[in-house]
């Protein structure tokens, strides 16, 4: 049947989770090519044999006429798909440039067709462009900020230190207000605990 | 595909109305003292001991965190306030009860941060809870009530709820709107009957000229 | 600008309360101007003048922050500006942004709209035209250049068709929901002109198709939410 191989290529685009790419189906896609040329061969063929018979396209509806407009309508049809196949992954491919910076990781690479690598460059340094153009940086604060200082308890003692913003004495049992970045590295050595609620 | 249900965001998170809600104004009591503060957002302060002063919420949850003040719940965060709400959203089977637009934000902000500054803290949470309920039933109900006739619908309604049934409204409308738009009705009229009307239209335009 | 004759109409605090919220620093609009362009199915102006005052005002915290550090005031009222500066910086990134996601969806749209692309920035519109280069180049390695050639448009389904039927658009038939900023009296919301007209108080919240109400937004009489 017509179009069935691009409606096909269209659904395994919608069942991948949203924001997930799968790998680029390049066989499915090259035989909705080839399919896209086949239709091109009979729509040429019927419509050579119309012009020999001398029936004018406008005002004849014969059986040829409907014939070249299925294929005509056919080769639209995965004409719509192809580009809804690659534009949807587009759009998810965009997306990646505003998280990831440059270099893509290998397991998503790997997924892409050559040309959808190039678009990712090109993209990422088109929005990176912009960004220097503004002079600020908008792949970061993607969510509302919250106090971005955190209430700690002192486990171990760590003495007098040079933080971000302050001078603070980082004594045993000390229970005290700290940026989230600066509190995290000694959290993760265990010798600081967030104090919550 | 509809815009308002893109996942990249076209609508608002619920990170982004607490923020949101964390504009609104709330009265502390503060017990230090500190200088006015010229903020973007505004002038707040000066900050004496225990002399009141309105401030953004997201100010007054940073002081109360620190210790620096306490948050005095607004009016209708009362028991006897909420009851009332509450009893007129059950008596009332579909208008809604004016709350704040954040109601939902701001109190869950302070259960968070300021429990022990609300008085009757587990009957205010339950009482809000109850009304979110009977909110929500109602809701529900006026949904079905949405019918190819709805070209605006009035929802007075909070943030958080509008977020919620966002895309039932916005879905259910636009489809009422495409299955109802003449556009469309003549569209599959002219081709179901395209001979007969066809005929039908030109002694008609004849007859215009 | 918002006050005057339609005070004191009484007995509605709700409304009063709501008017007297509003207020016209500049932080309260650009909060309008992220709502608004997030709820909103197309590109809106851009806020050209508020987007750079914003951005000085941003500057000139960061450089009262850095006086304070040095001058050791208290961390307390530092972290408190800092915060501040923080929702600020949040708001200014989140609105460009979404601008930008915008233009990433409806590039050919947009570029051949000029009512569209008169409202991108100079900036955006550098943008744009760079993401419909490598889109364009990208969907004809992938796609176009495979196809018959008759067929090679990425605007049109094929040579006979008269208008680009393969460009995305936004539905400005939408359904959105916005809250009225005062009494705007009756309105109008749909086609046929013989529905009965709304009465919008201020507060009101309603849900209504995007296109019978983009005046209004405009105009900052009806806010998105």
């Amino acid at each position: 049947m017509y179009g069935r191989k691009a409606c096909q290529l269209v659904k395994e685009f919608v069942s991948s989770d949203s924001g997930q790419l799968i790998v680029f189906n390049n066989d499915l896609f090259a035989q909705v090519i080839e399919e896209c040329d086949g239709h091109l061969l009979q729509l040429q063929a019927l419509l050579r044999k119309m012009q020999v018979e001398g029936s004018d396209n406008q005002t004849t509806k014969n059986a040829d006429h409907f014939g070249a407009l299925v294929h005509h309508l056919s080769l639209v049809r995965n004409k719509r798909c192809l580009m809804a196949y690659v534009h949807n992954r587009a759009e998810v491919i965009q997306n990646l440039g505003w998280t990831i910076e440059r270099v893509l990781p290998e397991e998503i690479e790997e997924k892409l067709n050559s040309s959808e690598k190039e678009y990712f460059k090109n993209h990422s340094a088109t929005l990176q462009s912009y960004m220097s153009d503004l002079d600020l940086d908008l792949a970061v604060d993607m969510v509302p900020p919250k106090d971005p200082y955190i209430k700690v308890r002192v486990l171990e003692e760590i003495g007098n230190v040079v933080l971000s913003d302050q001078l603070a004495n980082l004594a045993r049992h000390a229970i005290l207000f700290l940026r989230r970045t600066d509190a995290e590295q000694y959290i993760s050595q265990g010798l600081m605990e967030e104090l919550t609620g | 595909m509809s815009g308002q249900s893109d996942p990249r965001g076209f609508t608002f998170s619920a990170a982004e109305l607490e923020f949101l809600a964390e504009d609104e104004t709330m009265e502390i009591v503060p017990n230090l003292s500190m200088e006015r503060l010229s903020l973007i957002s505004g002038d707040f302060g000066p900050f004496r001991p225990q002399i009141a002063t309105q401030v953004p919420i997201w100010l007054a949850v940073a002081l109360k965190k620190r210790g620096k003040c306490t948050i005095r719940p607004p009016d209708w965060m009362s028991v006897e306030k909420l009851t009332q709400v509450l009893e007129a959203e059950r008596d009332s089977a579909s208008s809604f009860e004016a709350l704040p637009f954040h109601y939902v934000e701001i109190s869950r902000l302070l259960f968070d941060h300021a429990r022990d500054d609300i008085p009757d803290v587990y009957m205010v949470r339950s009482l809000i809870e109850d009304i979110k309920d009977v909110r929500f039933h109602k809701i529900g109900t006026g949904l079905e009530k949405l019918s190819s006739r709805t070209y605006a619908m009035k929802l007075n309604l909070s943030a958080m709820e509008v977020n919620v049934i966002r895309p039932f409204v916005t879905g259910g409308l636009e489809t009422f709107y495409k299955l109802g738009n003449p556009d469309m009705i003549q569209e599959s009229e002219r081709q179901e009957y395209r001979r007969p009307q066809a005929a039908d239209r030109g002694p008609r335009r004849e007859l215009r000229r | 600008m918002e006050s005057g004759s339609g005070e004191g109409t009484g007995g509605f605090s709700a409304m009063d309360d709501y008017e007297t919220l509003i207020s016209t620093t500049d932080a309260d609009l650009l909060k309008r101007s992220w709502r608004n362009e997030k709820a909103a199915p197309e590109i809106l102006q851009f806020e050209s003048s508020l987007v750079q005052r914003s951005r000085e005002q941003i500057q000139l915290m960061e450089e009262t922050v850095e006086e304070f550090m040095k001058n050791g005031e208290d961390p307390l009222t530092v972290s408190l500006y800092q915060m501040d500066i923080d929702r600020t910086l949040f708001l200014l990134r989140s609105y460009l942004r979404t601008r930008l996601q915008k233009i990433e969806k409806f590039m050919f749209h947009i570029q051949k709209t000029a009512d569209l692309w008169t409202r991108l920035s100079r900036q955006e519109q550098k943008f744009a035209k760079r993401s419909i280069e490598d889109m364009k180049q990208h969907l004809e390695q992938s796609v176009l250049t495979k196809l018959p050639d008759r067929y090679k448009s990425h605007l049109k389904q094929s040579v006979i068709s008269e208008e680009d039927d393969m460009v995305m658009e936004p539905k400005l038939d939408a359904f959105v929901i916005c809250r009225t900023r005062k009494f705007l009296g009756s309105l109008p919301v749909d086609d046929s002109g013989e529905e009965n007209p709304l009465d919008m108080y201020a507060g009101d919240i309603y849900a209504l198709r995007y296109k019978s109400i983009k005046p209004l937004i405009e105009t900052g009489q009806l806010d998105l939410v």
